[in-house]
Order: C-alpha cells, then structure tokens, then sequence
C-alpha cells in the first residue's frame, strides 16, 4: 500500500475526483459555503449575547395598577431606574398573552394596611414558564424586597432597635458572570462547529465518488482499468481529504476574522483573541481528525447503495460527536484519559483548552492524535478490503 | 487470446454458470448468444476481472484473471452493462481518464482519443459534458474510453442495446475494424441476425450452459437445420428471450 500512495494511477484518480467535484456546485457549496456558517453563527449569539446584557443595564419598564394607593413606592421605584408604565386593563390576560413580562398590582387597601403596620400585598403578575421575561420579573422582584427592607430597617430605627439585628444572615451575591464570560460560553460552541466543516466539506465528495459512483454505474468500468483497488481508495480518499482542509481553514480564518478583526468590544466590552500560534495548534490537532472523518465517510459511503443512503447516515454520525459535546455542557467533564482518547471527543476538548488559553496536556495530545490516525487508518484499510470484494458493486 | 475453462459461478442458490468453457481466437469475434438469464453477462464480467468464479480458469492471453487480475486487466478493453459517465466531465475527459489509468499520457493519449472520435463519429460530443447525453451518444464515449489503450482482447456486453439502426449498423463496423487490427472480440447479445452477421465463433448459451458452439456452419451441421435462426433455437430449447 506504501507504494501505491503516490503511484501515477493514485494521482490521476485523485485529479479526476478534483477536477469532477469543483464543477459540482452542491460539492463545491459544501466545501466553500457551509464552513462558513460556523463562525458567522458566533457572531451572530455575541451579538445576541450583547442584547441581552443591554437590557439588564437599561431602565426597568414595568406597569403599575393601582400606583396611586402606594406613592411611596413609586417614588421608591422611580429613584432606581424604573419606568412605571400604565398598566393593562386585565394584567392577568396581558402576561398570559406576553403583552407584558410583569405587570405589578398594588391593591386598594395597600395604603391602610401600611399605615397600620401590617404587612402590605402587592403583586406580581408574572408567566413562571417564560424564560425570557425571568430576568425582567427578578429584577421588580429584588427591588420591592429592598424597598420592603428599607421601610422595615426604617421602623426598628424609630424604635430605637438596630435593623441589624433582624437580619442574622446577610446574603451577598456577586455575579462575576461578565460579557466576556457569557461570550466564552459561545466560544465553547467553536469546537463543535470546527467539527461540523470537517464533515461537511467533503462529505458530497466522498458520496460521490463511491456510492454516487456505484449508483450511475460508473465504477464498474473504473474497476476494469490496470488499478490496484488500494490506489482507488487512497486517491478519492485524498481528494476528499482536500476539500475537508480546504472546509477547516476557511472555518480557521473566519473564527480568527471574527474574534481578531471583528470589533467585538463594541459589543461585548472586551476583545477575545485569536493569536497565529493557537490557529496553527488546531489545524494539527485537526490533521488525524480529518484522515478519521473522511475514512468514515468513505466507509459508510462504500456501504450504503445509493447517494440518497449515503447521505443519511453521514447526515446521522454529525450527530454522534455531538453527544459528548452536549454533555460536556451540562456535566463539568474532566479531561479523562478515556474520553480524551475517543477520536472526535478528544480533538473538541483540546480545541476548546486552545480557544480557553488553557495549557493542553501534551502526552494526552500525543496519545489521542494517535488513537485518532490510527482508527482513521484502520478504517481506509476496511474501505479498501470492501473494494477488493464483488460486493462493492453487486451488493 | 481468451479461455474459458470449466467455469462454474453461482450466486447463493442460483447457478449463473455452470461448467461453461470456450476460447476466443485472436483476430476473431466470437459471440455469446442467449436469452436474458443464459449467463452471458456473468462470464464476460469474470472474464473482465469484477466478479470472481467459483470454480474453473479463466485466462487472457495466458493470464489468470484471479491470479494476475492487473495483467489481466491491462490486455483488456470491456464495455460493460453499466455504461455510466461522468457527466460533470466531457467525452474527451472522460476517455482521457481512463486512458491515464492505463498509464498513457501526453501526444499519444490524445492521437489515440482523435482516432476514436473519428472512428465513432464522434466530433460534435468529443469537447461537449457528457450530462444529458443521449444512449447512443453515451455508448460511444463509454466504447471510446474502454478501448482507448487499444486493448487487444475486447469485451463487449451487449454493445447495440438500446441504439438506433445508424449506430447499430456504425457499431457492427467498429466491431469488423477491431478484428481487422488483430484483435479477440467477444461480445454479447440476444439478436440472432447480429450475431449471424459478425461472429467467426458462435457460443450458444442458455440457462447458465453452452448449448452449442462453433462456427456457423458447424452449428448447422450440429442442429441439422437450414438456417442458423432455426439452429439457435433448436439449440436453446424454446424461442423465449431471442430476438
């Protein structure tokens, strides 16, 4: 097989591949397009991610009914940063119907239960279910426990008792959680993404050039020709590796133009940086990957009979290193040697260290790379015995 | 030079050949005649090296198509079943491609594709893509690139099916021309009067055995009939599947 790898034969079917694929323009969409989306889809959630944060610091609108029974805490409210709005005729139907996130409702007999002493309702009128209006609704929730808490500490003061002593716990909460951070979290998106252009950039190619090819009955006639099978499987195994580098750089260079050149502080506040080196780092941690992905791709597309087939169940295995990724982002996963070692799963933790500016265990790097290109090799070896069998066409 | 020896191939329960044995003279077009099913088709693709037989030889020109499948397959030129193109690529390239996987290249690849557009009359599709080509059309790029290393042992799997009368009779022309230079011709069809009309040799086939075999006049005398028409059917057993 060493000997067939750069072999004449190996070469031409490699340039026939290339030269065939370029003029499909699904092929070529695939390769030139769609890596594209990754990063455009990172831009797109820091922008999102900056909205969100927008709207923690602006003005909190919220409607009031009934806010002439409780002046005080209008004024209360006023002095920190709310806009009392006119409240719906039916607050209830309003927040059910998402005309409002939180409608708050001070009732007649707010002002006399005050003056008395007792404790005084007002409430909220909120859609527990909606995830979206729960930043809205906690914050005219902390702010009516602190105007409560100040009229409280207020009344133990005039009866000449320290409002401390009431409060025998005190609950300081300190969000660390920063744009930056938020952003990060988008980042850890970036690996799986990375993966994603790996087997879309040559995915058609490797479709057509095996069961797209068995399936309008041209490799009958290929196989006929003075070609060792394993010179077959190396030169389309080598176009389509092409087209899968030609995916990650371009995903590489737009990730890099996005964090590096994008101005992102506008958005977020700060920058997040790309240097050189950490590109270069995960285009060789991708290397075995991509031998991995396209010795899949062939072998599921030298299985499957038709295009159509084909398509399905390399569509279905986008899904499968995706698992692990999901899990990584509800379970804290440590980087065990076990998991560090499943090719795929391995690569999206070392790349997210990279993007993280974490130190990468090297020995890990080594062994995964390995275990990687060999299962990689393994499988091309498995697509080429399937070749060297009738049932490539037959069956 | 090809032989056929004892060659046995079935496919799970089905028996496609069984015992069948028979040579393919150089300078001679030798022809397998039978209805759909006789096992034409299987025998012409062990003979070009894509299935394997379970039992028997098979050699080209003295090579053993499982042993020295390579050596095989450089002295062969086949049109098989499957004429499928790549039809992002022209007729030229498409030939081109396979001429270069016989390791041709350069002036004598594209002097040995010019003669075959010109034999084929192939001109106005030679620089054209292949997509949306019509049967005929499509026949001629798939003969042009199997035989563009001029191969001297030729395989052709029903080489007139599907073509209209022009390209039939340019055809049976090309197959007389190919045996003018030399070659072993074997082809195969279910049409009596074409294979009355080219064959030397004639391999009546049905059900998986050779019913008969010899030159036309010798399968005459066997059948003891007047016409080869009558013989072939005599020799097959039934009318079914001829034509």
């Amino acid at each position: 097989m060493s000997m067939s790898v750069l072999s004449p034969r190996t070469r031409t079917v490699f340039a026939k591949e290339v030269v065939d694929n370029v003029r499909d323009r699904r092929t070529l969409a695939a390769a030139l397009f769609y890596p594209l989306l990754g990063p455009a889809m990172i831009l797109f959630m820091i922008y999102a991610v900056s909205q969100i944060s927008k709207e923690s610091e602006g003005p909190l609108e919220l409607p009031v009914s009934g806010r002439e029974h409780a002046e005080n805490l209008i004024a209360f409210l006023e002095q920190n940063n709310v806009t009392i709005e006119e409240a719906p005729a039916d607050p209830e139907a309003a927040v059910a119907a998402r005309d409002a996130d939180v409608v708050l409702v001070i009732p007649e007999g707010f002002g006399d239960s005050f003056t008395s002493g007792k404790p005084a309702t007002v409430e909220l009128v909120v859609d527990d279910s909606r995830n979206e209006a729960r930043q809205t609704v906690s914050r005219a929730e902390l702010l009516l426990y602190a105007y409560g808490r100040q009229i409280g500490d207020n009344r133990l003061k005039l009866r000449g008792v320290d409002p401390s002593i009431a409060n025998p716990v005190d609950v300081a909460r300190r969000d660390v959680s920063t744009p930056q951070s938020r952003a990060a979290r988008i980042l850890s998106m970036a690996p799986y993404l990375i993966l994603v252009s790996l087997f879309v950039g040559g995915m058609y190619l490797a479709i057509d050039s095996t069961a797209g090819e068995r399936e309008r009955g041209s490799l009958e006639p290929l196989l006929i020709n003075p070609v060792a099978r394993s010179e077959l499987v190396i030169g389309k195994a080598g176009a389509v590796l092409l087209f899968t580098t030609v995916a990650l750089v371009e995903t590489l260079v737009g990730l890099s133009l996005v964090l590096n050149y994008f101005p992102l502080e506008r958005y977020i506040g700060v920058r997040m940086t790309l240097p050189p080196s950490s590109l270069l780092a995960i285009l060789l941690i991708c290397i075995p990957l991509m031998v991995f992905i396209v010795a899949v791709q062939l072998m599921i597309a030298s299985y499957t009979k038709s295009f159509k087939e084909a398509q399905n169940y390399i569509s279905l295995m986008l899904l499968v290193p995706a698992i692990p990724a999901l899990i990584m982002a509800v379970l804290p996963v440590d980087e065990s040697l076990w998991l560090v070692l499943l090719p795929t799963v391995g690569q999206q933790l070392f790349i997210n260290q990279i993007l993280r500016g974490e130190a990468v265990t090297v020995t890990y790097l080594i062994l995964s790379s390995l275990v990687t290109f060999g299962a990689g090799v393994a499988l091309l070896a498995v697509v080429g015995r399937r070749y060297r069998t009738e049932g490539i066409l037959f069956r | 030079m090809i032989a056929f020896d004892s060659i046995r191939k079935a496919f799970g329960d089905v028996v496609a050949l069984d015992d069948v044995s028979f040579r393919a003279e150089d300078g001679k077009i030798t022809g397998l005649l039978g209805p759909n099913g006789a096992g034409k088709t299987t025998a012409l693709r062990i003979l070009y090296t894509v299935l394997e037989q379970d039992a028997g030889a098979a050699t080209v020109d003295g090579f053993d198509t499982r042993r020295e499948r390579q050596e095989v397959q450089k002295r062969i030129g086949a049109l098989p079943d499957a004429h499928g193109l790549y039809p992002r690529l022209t007729s030229r390239e498409n030939i081109r491609y396979f001429g270069r996987l016989h390791g041709l290249s350069g002036a004598k690849l594209e002097a040995n594709i010019d003669e075959l557009v010109t034999l084929l009359s192939m001109e106005d599709i030679a620089e054209r893509r292949t997509e949306g080509f019509s049967t005929g059309q499509r026949v001629k790029v798939a003969i042009a690139r199997a035989l563009v290393q001029r191969p001297t042992n030729v395989l052709l799997d029903e080489p007139t099916s599907g073509l209209d009368v022009p390209s039939t009779r340019a055809m049976r022309e090309f197959i007389r021309r190919l045996r003018e230079n030399g070659a072993s011709v074997v082809f195969s069809s279910h049409i009596m009067q074409e294979v009355a009309a080219l064959c030397d040799e004639i391999i009546v086939m049905a059900e998986g055995r050779v019913v008969a075999s010899g030159t036309p006049n010798e399968l005459l005398e066997q059948t003891g009939k007047s016409s080869l028409e009558d013989a072939f059917v005599a020799a097959v057993g039934s009318e079914e599947g001829l034509s």
